[in-house]
């Protein structure tokens, strides 16, 4: 294997497989990267065994070959070369790498230790566009548990119907949940469970343009354009009936602009419980009141003005849990609705596009 | 009596009479002197009151046939040596008024009549090296002969043979080995309230204890029973309302179910109350696992009229005007000593019993009689009276610490929080503005830590060295102590869930939730009976962001209803809740943890009541100080 390549290239292909290598491993192979030279480009792969990239890059490949080789030096090594095409050499396991005036060798391991990718068969694949993907995974994986007790909230729910994608993730405390309406996209109507990890690389390696091809298999999904792939294992097993849990009945409504309430939800947190980050909201006719006492500590106070329809009602929640949602949120304004202090408040982007919605379950004062 | 009535009461006379002197101090001894161990008291107690600097107690077969206490206090002049036969002559007090302030051990007056009405007697004394020496002999309470002889200052008393006529008393003695044993613990008992006197015993030539002169209490517990239990024992001082309580106590982590030494003294004088020492077991509470007993060594001053000591002939027991308020003192003296630092054991041995602030010494004032009595010594010699410095009580704790003493002060972390360069060292300008600057902008994490060790330990550097904090106990006392007070109604919040657990339950659990659902409803478990042994859990306790409820209440509905030597040593309800929720509830070992959660765990600890003492009876801390690090490092 010998080939050329520029400085850049070679950065970029290393960045975009470097995450998934594992920082601790029992499998030594797996902290290689398998570089492979075909027809006029070079592969960078990388696996911790449950997600997989590839990312393909162009070369001057003057002899094609493959090897893997170890992932950190191989990194520290191209971040200090000198802004020079960067010739790279294979023998055997060894490895030449030229930049500039400087020399290295490495030794790497020989590439048929290099676990095989998942065989994901794209002959029944679907097409979305990258946009969606990226919409969907950024206002709701943040979502997931990472509470081991229960692995299937780990993952995203990932529901695919023929007119829509839905994607959906909990921890049990709070909920996001957004949909795309897609026409015709050829998806199969299934639920997958994915775990979000691979669900950022996907974010972070398809870029805003363009499609995304996407297949499965019994056990894992892939995600591929022609330039990268993402492989992951899914995650078994029946995710809970999210849809019964989104109240219907609420009959409380306010509306509040979404950065004015992150703040002031961020000053009453300051004083908040470093354990249970309770903050207490009051609403009545146009006003809002926040209220945090926390023994030991202090108490804090402030009135907001909101849109409020119903029912006075005083409601408690974890600070942080309403300012990750409030994060997400896309717009503006946002509607908040309730049914009574120990029921589930929705939370809502004011325009009603996108079809985006988060559930916070209130925390109970003890008297 | 009979023997008596026989040959003195004539037919028809009166027959109620004065008994005769002998007689009436046969009966007494039955109230003073039991056995040996009371006649070595007797008279190392009259030798302390005497300020004898050095007591030497002898025994010979158990003391049954030879007791003799030498000492070097103030003698006795002829005169007052004979009085001092006589039942109730007594220098120490001189009318009721004066029993209400004593603060000598003898003052009933009767204890050197008492024995020598029923042994061989001899009394040697003088009152000083110059003047001449009387020796006494008394046999069964009748003065044989009175002698000058030539001798040091001090008073040697020898008791033969005794009780040889009272046969019954007598026939009552244990072996030697036990009247040895009595004795020699009625002795360590006047040695730790005495500490200013030397005192040895020898039984049959044997010798059984040494002890020096010593400063410090924690100086004679080494010297009665060795560095390591020495080693064990946390110093305390605290005062509360009027009433200072001194001394040693063990720590949690030392006690052994053999159960612990336990002395209790009050103004000096040792006394029993089984009351008091359930007050040292109620402080103790789950810091220990149930039924041990640790030891404690306590010393009370309380205020001349506080205390009544005249309740019992051998004086073992006292009445306090304000029971409560002693119990109460001692009670929250041990409980606030077990919540510092220092309670926590270290690595290697220590030095001593470790001070609240230190190893060190400090006296414990008891209550100044209004005059100090003299000990047996005429009114014409006052002027000499006794006593530069007074027996009372050096004890040991200080709180000035040693030069280079490493566990000086720790109550947390570096006084307030951890990290090294925290706001607590600000004291001037200087510094203020320093540690502003360190409160914007941490240090770097690595080198101030806190770290973790294997995802299970956290190590906290301070500025006496380094804590190792076990995660998974500390934070099961945290939220203990967290949880109790939510019985209480203070805070605690209940978090609703968008998918309830349903819990299919044994009849056994079933009958334990039933039971208890209004306790857990008050921890924040919000349960609803769904029929067929079923329950739905609506809420869970907000405890910590990695609390695994639903794990946590599968183990701790099991453990309700079958029990667990954990809950099994709750002294309530609430306790077992407490308790098992602490404990499924708490992190585990494994559970990697961030620094902000670390520095949170760490100061929550700190907040608790006894941060050094998980809810098992094991530490939650281990102290390794400079001091230990140079001693392993061969630089001190």
């Amino acid at each position: 294997m010998k080939l050329s390549i520029t400085r850049d290239s070679l950065h970029a292909g290393l960045g975009a497989v470097a995450a998934t290598i594992p920082a601790k491993t029992t499998l030594p192979v797996l902290s290689n990267i398998l570089l492979e030279a075909k027809e006029g480009s070079l592969s960078l792969s990388g696996t911790d065994l449950d997600i997989s990239v590839s990312v393909k890059i162009d070369a001057e490949v003057e002899r094609e070959g493959s090897v893997t080789v170890p992932a950190r030096k191989f990194a520290e090594i191209a971040r200090e070369l000198p802004a020079a095409p960067v010739h790279i050499e294979v023998d055997g396991v060894e490895i030449r790498i030229e930049g500039g005036k400087s020399r290295f060798k490495l030794f790497g391991l020989a590439p048929e230790e290099f676990p095989s990718f998942p065989e994901v068969e794209f002959d029944d694949s679907w097409r979305m566009k990258a946009t969606d993907l990226h919409e969907l995974i950024s206002r709701v994986s943040f979502a997931v548990s990472t509470e081991e007790s229960r692995p299937i909230l780990n993952g995203v729910l990932w529901q695919l119907r023929p007119d829509s994608a839905t994607m959906v993730a909990t921890n049990g405390h709070r909920l996001a949940r957004l949909r795309i309406a897609l026409d015709g996209i050829g998806a199969p109507e299934t639920d997958l469970i994915v775990p979000p990890k691979a669900l950022q690389q996907v974010e972070r390696l398809f870029g805003a343009e363009g499609d995304v091809e996407v297949a499965r298999s019994r056990n894992h999904l892939g995600f591929r354009s022609p330039q990268r792939q993402v492989y992951t294992r899914l995650i078994e097993g029946p995710y809970p009936n999210y849809e019964q849990v989104i109240p219907s009945d609420s009959d409380k409504t306010a509306t509040a602009n979404r950065d004015n309430l992150a703040a002031a939800i961020r000053r009453m947190a300051v004083v908040a419980s470093d354990q249970t980050h309770r903050v207490r909201m009051a609403f009545s006719n146009g006003t809002l009141s926040f209220r945090v006492q926390t023994p030991d500590l202090g108490e804090a106070e402030e009135e907001m003005p909101v849109d409020y329809q119903g029912e006075d009602l005083e409601i408690g929640f974890n600070a942080n849990y309403l300012l990750e949602v409030l994060r997400y949120m896309p717009d503006e304004d946002v509607i908040l609705q309730f049914k009574a202090p120990e029921r589930a408040a929705t939370f809502l982007p004011a325009s009603g596009a996108p079809d985006y919605l988060c559930l916070v379950m209130p925390l109970r004062l003890l008297d | 009596m009979r023997g008596d009535e026989a040959a003195g009461a004539a037919p028809g006379g009166p027959r109620i009479r004065i008994l005769p002197d002998h007689v009436a101090n046969q009966i007494a001894a039955g109230e003073v002197v039991e056995r040996p161990a009371s006649v070595v008291k007797e008279l190392v107690e009259n030798s302390l009151d005497a300020g004898a600097k050095r007591v030497d107690v002898e025994l010979r077969n158990g003391g049954k046939t030879w007791i003799r206490v030498a000492d070097d206090g103030e003698g006795m002049h002829r005169a007052d040596a004979l009085l001092s036969l006589d039942r109730h002559a007594t220098s120490k007090i001189r009318d009721v008024e004066d029993l209400r302030s004593v603060a000598s051990f003898g003052f009933r007056g009767e204890a050197l009549a008492s024995i020598a009405a029923v042994s061989r007697f001899e009394l040697q004394t003088a009152p000083a090296a110059e003047a001449l020496g009387t020796r006494i002999r008394v046999e069964g309470g009748r003065i044989v002969s009175v002698a000058d002889i030539a001798r040091r200052r001090g008073t040697t008393v020898t008791v033969r043979s005794l009780f040889q006529n009272v046969p019954a008393r007598a026939n009552f003695l244990r072996s030697a080995a036990a009247e040895t044993r009595a004795a020699s613990e009625a002795l360590v008992l006047l040695a730790l309230g005495n500490l200013q006197a030397s005192i040895r015993l020898s039984s049959n030539d044997r010798e059984l204890l040494d002890l020096p002169a010593a400063t410090d209490i924690g100086a004679r517990v080494r010297d009665l029973w060795g560095e390591e239990e020495a080693g064990e024992l946390l110093a305390l001082d605290e005062e509360r309302g009027g009433i200072r309580v001194a001394g040693l106590i063990q720590r949690p982590d030392a006690a052994r179910p053999a159960g612990g030494r336990r002395y209790l003294f009050v103004n000096g004088r040792p006394f029993r109350d089984p009351g008091l020492l359930r007050e040292v077991d109620e402080a103790y509470r789950t810091t220990v696992a149930p039924g041990l007993r640790p030891s404690a060594f306590l010393y009370l001053a309380i205020p001349s009229g506080g205390v009544d000591v005249n309740v019992h002939p051998a004086k073992a027991e006292v009445r306090f005007s304000d029971a409560a308020k002693v119990r109460e003192a001692v009670r929250e003296a041990v409980r606030s000593r077990l919540g510092e630092l220092t309670s926590a054991p270290g690595f290697g041995r220590e030095d001593g019993p470790a001070g609240a602030g230190g190893v060190g010494r400090v006296t414990v004032p008891v209550p100044r009689v209004a005059e100090r009595p003299r000990p047996m010594t005429s009114e014409a010699d006052s002027g000499e009276a006794v006593t530069e410095g007074a027996p009372q009580l050096a004890f040991f704790v200080s709180r000035e610490s040693g030069p280079g003493d490493p566990d000086s002060d720790e109550r947390g972390p570096d006084g307030e929080r951890a990290g090294s360069d925290g706001p607590g060292q600000a004291a001037d300008a200087d510094a203020e503005a320093a540690a502003l600057a360190a409160l914007a902008a941490p240090g770097d994490p690595t080198r101030t830590g806190p770290w973790q060790l294997h995802d299970a330990y956290i190590l906290v550097p301070t500025r006496q060295g380094l804590l190792v904090i076990d995660q998974h106990s500390a934070h099961e006392r945290i939220l203990f102590e967290e949880t109790m007070e939510r019985f209480t109604g203070q805070g605690g919040t209940s978090q609703r869930l968008l998918f309830p657990l349903t819990l299919r339950l044994s009849p056994a659990e079933f009958a334990a939730v039933s039971e208890l659902s209004g306790l857990l409803n008050s921890v924040g478990f919000e349960l609803e009976d769904f029929g067929e042994r079923t329950v739905i859990v609506h809420a869970v306790p907000n405890l910590h962001e990695r609390f695994d409820a639903e794990t946590a209440i599968h183990e701790m509905i099991g453990e309700l209803a079958h029990g667990s030597e954990l809950v099994n040593s709750a002294r309530n309800q609430h306790e077992r809740i407490a308790k098992s929720l602490a404990c499924k509830g708490a992190i585990k070992a494994g559970q990697p943890l961030s620094r902000a959660e670390m520095e949170e765990l760490v100061d929550r600890l700190f907040a608790t009541e006894l941060p050094g003492h998980d809810v098992h009876g094991r530490p939650t801390i281990l102290r390794l100080t400079l001091g230990e690090l140079a001693r392993r490092f061969g630089r001190s």
